[in-house]
């Protein structure tokens, strides 16, 4: 997994690249724990190139949209791959996360908010 | 049909990457759509850390032993394990529909497995060990 960040509109993006996984689960957990604890609280992840996810991978977007919220912000996930998208449909987080085609929606769904 | 492919190593996170490597190279040589894929390797996971985290917990280590066999129309994976008894087929249900704030993450990792897969059987106990078999069907 590689974790790349950038921002737009004053939202955080996290591209995440590759596998979500046993390995890798944590990494990504510590990312969006340290943009939040940095006060950037509305994240975007970038999904479009995020060939898979386990269940360490929900339990770390779970645990990431539970803290971006609990501090006024969000999660929100734009592009997400067909496979990826069937596991997070199957586990119920389609309800909980919102989801976008791209990453500008994303971003505008936070900027529309503001 | 293909020969099966097997690979052994003990239940420890340090060989998490190698029972991962196995399933890439498997899938790599397979046959098989995108989705038959995907699920195999989430299936080497889950399970591997399961057994890993649970299975052998407060005691040492054992095999895992995972045999992959591609068929013409679906792929088995056969787990083996010398661990205390799990029927992965009586794991408790996930919670599906909590809103984020309740949301437990647990038993996320068997309903995927059991939700991918078309067959899930479970053989506690055997002379070689306990053996979970499960298969997926290829996409037409």
């Amino acid at each position: 997994m590689e974790i790349e960040l950038r921002s737009a509109d004053g939202i955080t993006i996290v591209g995440i690249r590759g596998n979500v996984d046993g390995l890798t689960a944590d990494e990504l957990m510590r990312t969006f724990s340290e943009r939040v604890s940095e006060g950037s609280v509305r994240l975007v992840a970038d999904c479009a190139s995020l060939d898979y996810t386990s269940s360490a991978g929900l339990r770390s977007l779970l645990g990431a949209v539970k803290l971006a919220r609990q501090h006024g912000g969000d999660l929100r996930l734009a592009a997400i791959q067909q496979q990826v998208l069937r596991v997070l449909d199957l586990s119920g987080f389609t309800s909980i996360l919102k989801t976008y085609p791209d990453v500008q929606s994303a971003v505008g769904s936070f900027v529309e908010q503001a | 049909m293909s020969a099966p492919i097997c690979v052994v190593h003990a239940a420890t996170m340090e060989n998490l990457p190698r029972f991962l490597g196995f399933i890439d190279d498997v899938c790599a040589d397979l046959d098989a759509d995108s989705h038959t894929k995907y699920a195999l390797r989430l299936a080497v996971e889950e399970i591997c850390i399961n057994l890993i985290d649970y299975g052998y917990r407060g005691r040492p280590p054992g095999p895992i032993e995972l045999i992959a066999q591609d068929h013409d129309d679906r792929v088995t994976l056969v787990i083996r394990d010398r661990s205390p008894p799990f029927d992965p087929t009586f794991s408790p249900a996930p919670d599906l529909t909590s809103d984020a704030e309740h949301r437990m993450p647990g038993g996320l990792g068997w309903y995927l497995v059991k939700q991918l897969f078309d067959e899930i059987r479970y053989a506690a106990d055997t002379p070689a060990g306990n053996v979970l078999t499960i298969v997926k069907r290829k996409a037409k």
